[in-house]
């Protein structure tokens, strides 16, 4: 069953520049996909489409067969995004409050939002910075923190849009560590970046988007090979195996 | 969901931005190669803000800087704050902000866009601006409108002719691609009344 | 780490931080009130006296907050000059409970101007600006201790709480507004911070040209702030921004309306008491 569906989208900016051009694709619930893309391809175009911040020239998307025009609040709420600049993202003044936003937002009691920023932060295991203000964290921390601001809202789907950028080897295993632990609790991953070599072996399926339009489809292990073309880098050597492509070992 | 949430949100984001840059621009200060006085920009944005949020909401900006500053947070020129220092000598000043912004603001969105009509706009809201600080210190101090001169606008001329030729080019430079990213935000919006 | 030196809030565990913010925040605009009503030297004194052990009670680092009033102590100086020359009135008399002031300062006979500015300070104008300078001293006061003891978190809540019953404020908006100006300001400073030392690195000292140096500050820093402004407003609409939200919970114990009674005794004080 498709679970989240963008049928036909085409977003072309007010200059006329087209950002994407007829993207349809269908994802499955808990799967975990990668949309691979270089710099200015539309990758982060297309999925600010999908929980509904940019709105398509053409096209819809629709989740559970409904379409999330229909009630966006209800969309946003299941579908988080992580976006690229953890500083922009960051909306409150302490680590609690900045987790605490989302729950706010839906007018949820007290009570309950202290518990659920409990719960996230304890997820992400960034409990013990609590009290600290966000500005002074790491990268990766910063990047975590976002992340436990989108759990806050109990999503199905979560999106990163380029999670690695500006991050150090440490950062980058943190959160990499993260991604594939939240897919393992049955979220459904989509996973915006050009750097395959990191995360590739954890994919059921990769996504490439070129000038605006869908390039490939398929399984990562298929379609890795032709990637090159598109101008990503080819993250195996001669004779590797598809599950070395990781930074997780 | 209402139409204009994100009109709104889009003014309030923009409404503490520019106040976030005015009490930074109280931080910031060049140094002058003529007069004792270095330049500082929170003024210098509060003139930017009139020229790029209107009236209204510069208005509301500003007034809202002032709020805060009243309360006791160090927002005001070279971190000081409180009640104090708005009715203290210098408080004329910053009342004088909420002419400025209010007269950029207005003047300049009832002309056509041009280097010189923000030039006029700029320059009235200025004149308005050390009217209030200047009349406030003799009034406070008891001085002459002379020495009440001397020391709260004499010193500054050079900072306001610099600040008034930059804000202006800053205008001419930044304004319509904003004005046109507003344009296309509402527009924006404005599709989604369709469906 | 901007926010550290930019706001005074220090964190620690007193009465006054723990203070119900609401009633801390009315205090405040009671001491200032009795600070703009004090008439007379015990009306300065008194409060003065109370505030001072607030300062103590908070546990605030006392000197490090005193070597940042430099600015304030400028302007008393020109407060107190200006006013002593300008309001006119009596000479001071040459003698005060007996003494001949003259005889206090001892300079040596070239620099005997002290006679003659004497003679064109007038009495009102020390009593102005005395006046004057303990208001301010007192106000600055209070305002350190408010701003010490209270959380930008604990102060944006409070300022909503009060704006709630006042028609045509949308105070939820103005609270939002307030919370980003806080959060932005270390953001922005960075950026400020790291393109100087791009440009300084570059040189930009020996450009003497102030219209120049003005432009090199003023357009890049605003238009990155300008182009930031998008992100966060996708970043708040993706987490579902509304303005119906959960409200802050405040708590009130006895000792925070204690603290607040010996505020309003104080104003009672200054308004109906006078020797």
């Amino acid at each position: 069953m498709a679970f989240l569906e963008a049928k036909n989208l085409t977003h072309i900016f007010p200059d006329g520049t087209v950002g994407i051009e007829d993207i349809s694709l269908q994802i499955k619930e808990g799967e975990f996909v990668i949309i691979a893309g270089a710099n200015g391809s539309g990758k982060t175009v297309f999925i600010r489409h999908l929980n509904g911040l940019l709105r398509p020239t053409k096209g819809k998307v629709f989740i559970n067969g409904e379409s999330i025009t229909k009630n966006i609040t209800a969309a946003r709420k299941k579908i988080g995004l992580i976006f690229q600049d953890s500083d922009a993202q960051i909306v409150g003044q302490t680590v609690a409050e900045d987790v605490a936003f989302g729950p706010e937002n839906l007018n949820l009691p007290n009570a309950e939002v202290s518990q659920i920023v409990k719960e996230s932060l304890e997820t992400v295991g960034l409990f013990d910075a609590f009290t600290q203000n966000p500005h002074s964290l790491s990268g990766g921390q910063k990047r975590k923190l976002a992340i436990a601001g989108v759990l806050a809202m109990k999503p199905e789907i979560i999106m990163f849009d380029e999670p690695f950028t500006a991050l150090d080897y440490s950062g980058i295993k943190q959160v990499l560590t993260q991604l594939v632990e939240l897919h393992r609790a049955g979220h459904t991953i989509i996973l915006v970046t050009h750097e395959l070599e990191k995360v590739l072996a954890h994919a059921d399926r990769l996504v490439i988007i070129h000038n605006g339009k869908l390039a490939e489809d398929g399984k990562p292990g298929d379609v890795i090979f032709r990637a090159e073309k598109y101008g990503l880098r080819m993250p195996l050597k001669e004779g590797e195996e598809i599950s070395s492509a990781t930074w997780l070992r | 969901m209402p139409n204009n949430t994100i009109f709104n949100l889009r003014f309030t984001v923009y409404c503490a931005l520019f106040i976030a840059l005015i009490i930074i621009g109280g931080y910031i200060s060049i140094p002058i190669p003529v007069g004792p006085v270095p330049i500082t920009l929170a003024d210098f944005f509060v003139m930017v803000a009139g020229l790029f949020l209107g009236w209204k909401y510069g208005l509301v900006s500003v007034t809202l800087y002032i709020l805060l500053g009243a309360l006791g947070m160090p927002v005001f020129s070279s971190g000081t704050a409180g009640l104090a220092i708005l009715f203290g000598p210098t408080g004329g000043y910053l009342f004088g902000y909420l002419l400025l912004v209010t007269a950029v603001g207005f003047v300049s969105g009832k002309l056509r866009p041009s280097f010189f009509s923000y030039l006029v706009a700029l320059i009235i809201g200025n004149i308005l601006l050390y009217l209030a600080g200047v009349s406030w210190l003799k009034f406070l101090l008891n001085m002459s409108w002379a020495s009440a001169a001397a020391i709260g606008f004499f010193p500054f001329v050079i900072g306001i002719v610099i600040k008034i030729a930059v804000a202006a080019a800053l205008g001419c430079a930044l304004l319509p691609r904003f004005r046109q990213a507003m344009v296309s935000a509402s527009a924006q919006q404005s599709n989604t009344g369709d469906e | 780490m901007a926010q550290i030196t930019f706001f005074r809030y220090i964190h620690k565990d007193t009465i006054l931080h723990r203070m119900d913010p609401r009633l801390k925040l009315l205090c405040l605009l009671l001491l200032s009130l009795s600070a703009s009503l004090a008439a007379e030297p015990c009306h300065y004194f008194v409060p003065l006296f109370i505030v001072a052990i607030a300062l103590f009670a908070a546990r605030l680092p006392i000197l490090a907050l005193l070597r940042d009033m430099w600015f304030f102590a400028l302007l008393i100086i020109i407060v107190l000059v200006s006013n002593a020359f300008n309001v006119p009135g009596d000479p001071i008399p040459e003698q005060i409970f007996g003494t001949k002031i003259i005889s206090w300062i001892k300079l040596p006979d070239t620099l005997r101007y002290p006679e003659f500015i004497l003679q064109s300070v007038s009495v009102q104008g020390v009593v102005a600006g005395l006046r004057f300078a303990g208001r301010l001293i007192l106000i600055l006061m209070v305002c350190t201790v408010m701003t010490g003891t209270t959380s930008l978190l604990a102060f944006k809540n409070t300022i909503e709480w009060f704006l709630r019953p006042i028609p045509f404020i949308p105070e939820v908006r103005v609270a939002t507004i307030i919370n980003l100006v806080f959060v932005l300001i270390p953001v922005i400073f960075d950026t400020y911070t790291e393109m100087m030392n791009a440009q300084k690195s570059r040189c930009v000292g020996l450009r003497k040209n102030p219209f120049k140096r003005v432009s090199f500050i003023a357009f890049p820093l605003l238009s990155r702030t300008l182009r930031r402004a998008d992100e966060i407003v996708y970043a708040m609409e993706s987490r579902c921004y509304s303005e119906t939200r959960t409200r802050a919970e405040f708590r009130t114990n006895k000792i925070d309306w204690l603290v607040f009674s010996v505020c309003l005794a104080i104003l009672l004080f200054v308004i109906f008491i006078s020797e």
